[in-house]
């Protein structure tokens, strides 16, 4: 009975991968002669295009006396350029009905621009003109700075926990560059001069350091034409791009912190150290990830949230980047929950996993949520512009939108338990306490 | 290999570059693109269930919603029976318990929601049927539970006790009582007693009355062929029996005679909730539809409408005002709202009206149409890409019986729009002689100079006309100082006052469901210390010691000012009338107020430092029952405090409040005091 059942199930479920990999993503990749790689996904279902950039710079690329630069540039480059007057980049956006946003990461920054596909055109603009001859002058310079200071402390200094990226990372990088988290340090911004600023555009807003994705409701033909247009004249960077070339050494043992903070419950935050993005472990981690966290049947949720109700939140995130990863559990203490008492808890999930390999069913359920969550990814042409331009700059595959779900179909029950054991082990972990500012005068 | 078609590619565009652009100016947007929305395939089953298939193959994704051709009826004392029935259906069938059914939807990587008037699914298509059936047992077999039943009414219990507190709450409940009507379905109110007064049994008449396959829509959408589709519509719901239906009559609202003013009097409200609103003859597909929301997106669509750029970026009344015009199939609706400074209610008002008078009377000018009708396009375009919205177009097309193509010619149709239709349209919907102007905030402050919008009327909090809030007069002969001794000699008297050497008092304060523990002691005269600690931590200490004073929130030390050490001096006495009486404060009467429902004598008091507040004395008692306090804080406005006190207890002769409620607006704090302890011999020493 059971194992017909289970047999039922695996059979749906290498139906879904089949029918998944009839829906492949099919798009069409170049080079421009200054460097540009493009990337284009034409898609007819709905009148809408997604127009993107991703610029291969992030917080890694950063000098260490002039962190917080590669974010800062998100916000820089939206003043203008020597066409698009101050204030008026994003005016044209919604004017046009569309919707902008941007975001930067450890390794890369990513423009967007969704906008009805009649307004392909727009986009292109906007997005040539950032590159070809943004404005760095220092009116925009002050403003920004302004704005990032806010947003710092809106999303660090004044969210409960919010530091604690800025914590772990300082304590699992001692040599590469991950050990700073993108917001950076308001110092090293105070510090820049204009040339500065200047300097860095010049270096990674190059059409060589960029792929510019395009998905949605457009005529390649035609497309083809106007990016050639608008983006051709662009001159190749001529500096050099650096990128850190430097290994972390292992962490050495296992090193625990105390973090003060305008919280009111408790909170443990474990890091442990990981491979970088890509490989077969990566694939297993992320299953692994699924198994602790991925809903309210989840381990973490239904041990530590629901059964023990140690945790009012519990959850793992993995952290994987081009060069490093890191894989973080953390949980929020409930109301009079000793935080030792919630962190061995944690422990007692991770143990577990490390000591018993996975059940069927459970893995099963695991691997089919996956599987819903890659396929869904695809949804939107932000979605697919972005994946594309993703796989791209860091496999050089931006094809692996189409195998991706391959890899995790490799995965085995045996893979999931090999990374548990090689990984999340003591000596291999930061362990982050967030008390409350005000530490209990009594034991 | 790979070179070489990198290579070709990479010349093409070259060649082509023929196109030249003018980067100095904005490219102009193409032709309005032809929107593509697939026609859904339609079925009837033989209990009536109507299936619409709206294939799209992007996706091997596969979505489903049962929604019933329902507006709702009248509810009357059971307000709230449809919210709560489409809340218990997902709570569990007759086989499977909450937890095994959220499982068992979770296994198949899918979702499920429910809500009075529909059903919905989403999965993947290989994991489809089984979702399916799942639907299927919900709609059919759900388990109604009692035990599940009475946790959503808890729930639903607490939200409607919150939303007492929430003058924008009150308003919504109040506008919708006025505007439709108290006895239409869309004018009811769900209150504590309507919701008391459901029974499994109503909620099960609800679903046996209203869900029935012959009244009802199930539209799939998604990588699902229509036969297959049908199949498995006749697999889950084919054996569901028809019923028969129940004819809706709703009662047509009307209009004011005349525009009015109703008046919700809220005496603690720092800001007036202003809503100008009246029931529309707008209807879905209505042939002045699309010249109306281009109309109303003018008005008061965003942060580009006018209503915005008058009351909040030209006047600062405001921190947003906005316009909304909704199309119904019972009875349309317009509302222009925001919520404005007290003292600039009258000002609101008028704005909201020049604004409304405005779009009637003159022609909009074409920059500003056409960028509109291309930010409406834009928007409408971008909302395609969502394939709900294909489902929810072709659930209208069914349900409103518009033309089959409406939803794909609407951009054309949008194009069409001109200056004079939308005139026209704001011609139709904006009759400003004939509006409810409804306002929650508070009356004494507010009222006056509302008289000129129209006749003034009064209601509570559940939309019931009461009486003119009466301006009660305090007795000429009562000075500030002979008010201070009554309250002096009500708490206990001079006498009994200055035998007490220390109190002390230990209790919880609840903060949005957290309990802290509270602990307050005196030793008289002039010591305090007051802290408030959740288990061993203290987030907030205050005290005076001999002479010192401190104040630490987390373990922070603030601050100690003038006003700070004022607040405390106060807080080391059980009156401080007695201390007002002896330095030089300023007292002043300014009226009666109710608090709670009874009169209460409002007293303004300056302290030397020159910091206002109003402290309200119960006017037949004399006991302290509220006080109030507004604040500039940086970046958040004028913040008021209120405390308000109750549950007074006689101690060796002297009166307590042993229930406090601290209330910060958005947030409150109850305080209880269990154990209240007077003249234990306490020493400065014990005040740590």
């Amino acid at each position: 009975m059971r194992l017909k059942f289970l047999m039922a199930m695996v059979s749906v479920f290498s139906i879904s991968i089949a029918q998944a990999q009839t829906h492949a993503i099919q798009f069409e990749k170049y080079t421009l002669p200054n460097g540009l790689k493009v990337i284009l996904h034409e898609d007819h279902s709905a009148p809408v295009v997604a127009v993107t950039t991703l610029y291969h710079v992030g917080s890694k690329n950063e000098d260490t006396a002039r962190t917080g630069f590669a974010h800062f540039f998100e916000h820089l480059l939206f003043e203008g350029s020597e066409n698009i007057k101050r204030g008026e980049f994003d005016k044209y956006i919604t004017n046009a009905g569309g919707a902008l946003n941007a975001n930067t990461s450890q390794d890369r920054t990513f423009y967007y621009e969704l906008l009805p596909s009649n307004q392909v055109d727009l986009g292109l603009w906007l997005e040539s003109e950032r590159m070809m001859h943004a404005k760095i002058e220092q009116i925009g310079v002050n403003t920004q700075r302004e704005v990032v200071k806010e947003e710092k402390r809106q999303r660090m200094d004044n969210r409960p926990y919010g530091s604690f990226l800025t914590e772990v990372l300082k304590r699992s990088f001692k040599v590469h560059p991950y050990q700073w988290a993108p917001i950076g340090s308001m110092d090293h911004l105070n510090a820049a001069k204009l040339e500065e600023f200047i300097h860095f555009y010049k270096t990674f807003y190059v059409p060589n350091n960029c792929v510019l994705s395009i998905a949605g409701d457009f005529n390649k033909a035609d497309l083809k034409n106007k990016i050639a247009a608008y983006f051709g004249p662009i001159k190749k960077g001529e500096n050099p791009i650096p990128r850190p070339t430097i290994k972390e050494p292992a962490l050495g043992g296992e090193v625990r912190d105390v973090i003060q903070d305008n919280i009111q419950l408790p909170g443990v935050f474990q890091a442990y150290r990981a491979p970088k993005q890509g490989g077969d472990e990566y694939y297993a981690f992320n299953v692994l990830s699924t198994i602790l966290s991925g809903g309210e049947s989840s381990r973490m949720t239904k041990t530590l949230v629901d059964k023990k109700q140690q945790a009012v939140a519990a959850q793992s995130a993995p952290f994987f980047n081009e060069d490093e990863g890191l894989f973080i559990t953390l949980a929020i203490a409930n109301m009079g929950v000793k935080i030792e008492a919630l962190e061995s808890s944690m422990d007692s999930v991770i143990s577990d996993l490390k000591n018993n390999i996975v059940g069927e069913r459970e893995f099963q359920k695991v691997k089919n949520q996956i599987t819903t969550q890659l396929v869904t990814g695809n949804a939107t042409m932000a979605g697919i512009a972005e994946s594309l331009a993703n796989n791209e700059v860091y496999f050089g595959d931006a094809n692996l939108i189409n195998t991706e779900l391959d890899k995790y179909n490799k995965v085995t029950r045996q893979d999931v338990l090999n990374v548990a054991k090689k990984y999340l082990n003591k000596d291999n972990r930061v362990v982050l306490y967030y008390v409350p500012k005000e530490k209990p005068t009594t034991k | 290999m790979k070179k070489l078609i990198y290579f070709n590619l990479m010349m093409l565009p070259l060649f082509g570059m023929a196109q030249s652009i003018d980067r100095t100016k904005a490219p102009a947007p193409g032709k309005a693109p032809l929107i593509q929305v697939g026609s859904p395939v339609k079925f009837t089953l033989a209990n009536g269930l109507q299936i619409f298939v709206v294939k799209n193959t992007k996706l091997p994704q596969v979505s489903a919603t049962l929604a019933f051709d329902y507006d709702g009826f009248a509810e009357g004392d059971k307000a709230g029976v449809a919210e709560i029935a489409g809340q218990l259906l997902k709570r569990g069938t007759v086989s499977k318990s909450k937890a095994e059914l959220d499982e068992a939807i979770e296994f198949l990587g899918g979702g499920m929601s429910t809500s009075s008037g529909s059903a919905s699914i989403s999965s993947l298509k290989a994991n489809f049927p089984a979702l399916m059936t799942l639907l299927a047992e919900v709609v059919l077999h759900p388990a109604l539970a009692t035990s599940e039943l009475e946790k959503i009414r808890k729930q639903t219990l607490s939200g409607i006790e919150s939303n007492k507190d929430d003058a924008n709450a009150i308003s919504g409940n109040v506008v919708k009582k006025l505007v439709y009507g108290a006895t239409h379905p869309y004018g009811e109110m769900m209150t504590t007693k309507t919701v008391n007064n459901i029974s499994i049994n109503d909620v099960k008449s609800f679903l046996g009355t209203y869900w029935k396959p012959n009244a009802a829509y199930l539209v799939f959408v998604g990588d699902i062929e229509p036969a297959y589709a049908k199949t498995l519509a006749e697999k889950s719901f084919g054996a569901w029996a028809k019923g028969n239906i129940v004819k809706q009559n709703f009662p047509k609202p009307n209009l004011p005679n005349s525009t009015y003013v109703a008046i919700v009097d809220r005496p603690s409200s720092v800001q007036s909730v202003v809503t100008i609103a009246s029931t529309v003859d707008l209807y879905p597909g209505s042939e002045n539809a699309i010249s109306g929301s281009v109309m109303n997106n003018i008005l008061g669509g965003g942060f580009s409408g006018r209503l915005f750029s008058n009351l909040r970026e030209k006047h600062a009344f405001t921190y947003g005002a906005y316009s909304s015009l909704t199309p119904s199939r019972q009875v349309g609706f317009f509302q222009a709202d925001a919520s404005v400074r007290n003292d600039k209610t009258d000002s609101s008002v008028q704005e909201l009206l020049h604004e409304i008078n405005i779009m009637r009377n003159e022609k909009v000018g074409d920059t500003e149409l056409s960028r509109m009708k291309n930010y409406l396009s834009g928007s409408f375009a971008r909302s395609l890409e969502n394939p709900a919205t294909i489902a929810d177009f072709a659930l209208k097309v069914a349900q409103f019986h518009l033309p089959a193509d409406y939803y794909q010619k609407y951009l054309t149709n949008l194009a069409l729009v001109d200056a004079v239709k939308v005139q026209a349209a704001a011609k139709s919907f904006l009759n400003p002689s004939k509006m409810h102007i409804i306002i929650v905030g508070n009356a004494k402050q507010i009222a006056k100079g509302l008289e000129k919008y129209g006749p003034i009327s009064y209601y509570d909090l559940e939309g019931n006309k009461v009486a003119a809030p009466t301006e009660v007069k305090t007795d000429a002969s009562l000075t500030p100082e002979v008010l201070m001794q009554k309250v002096i000699n009500a708490v206990g008297g001079k006498e009994a006052l200055s035998k007490v050497t220390d109190v002390q008092m230990k209790g919880t304060a609840s903060i949005q469901g957290q309990s802290l523990t509270m602990n307050k002691t005196l030793i008289l005269p002039g010591n305090v210390s007051a802290s408030m600690s959740m288990g061993t931590m203290a987030l907030m200490k205050q005290m005076v010691v001999d002479g010192k004073y401190s104040v630490s929130q987390q373990g922070q030390q603030m601050p100690i000012t003038d006003d700070v050490k004022e607040g405390l001096d106060e807080d080391a006495t059980i009156a401080p009338e007695q201390l007002f009486l002896s330095k030089s404060y300023g007292l002043k009467i300014v009226g009666i107020e109710k608090v709670d429902g009874k009169d209460a004598i409002d007293v303004e008091v300056t302290t030397p430092s020159k910091k206002v507040s109003h402290r309200f004395y119960d006017a037949s008692t004399y006991l302290l029952v509220k006080t109030s306090k507004s604040e500039e804080v940086p970046g958040r406005g004028t913040v008021t405090q209120q405390e308000f006190y109750n549950g007074y207890q006689v101690v060796n002769g002297i009166q307590l409040a042993s229930e406090l409620i601290i209330d910060l607006g958005p947030m409150k704090i109850n305080v209880k005091y269990s154990d209240i302890k007077m003249n234990q011999g306490l020493k400065t020493s014990d005040l740590k």
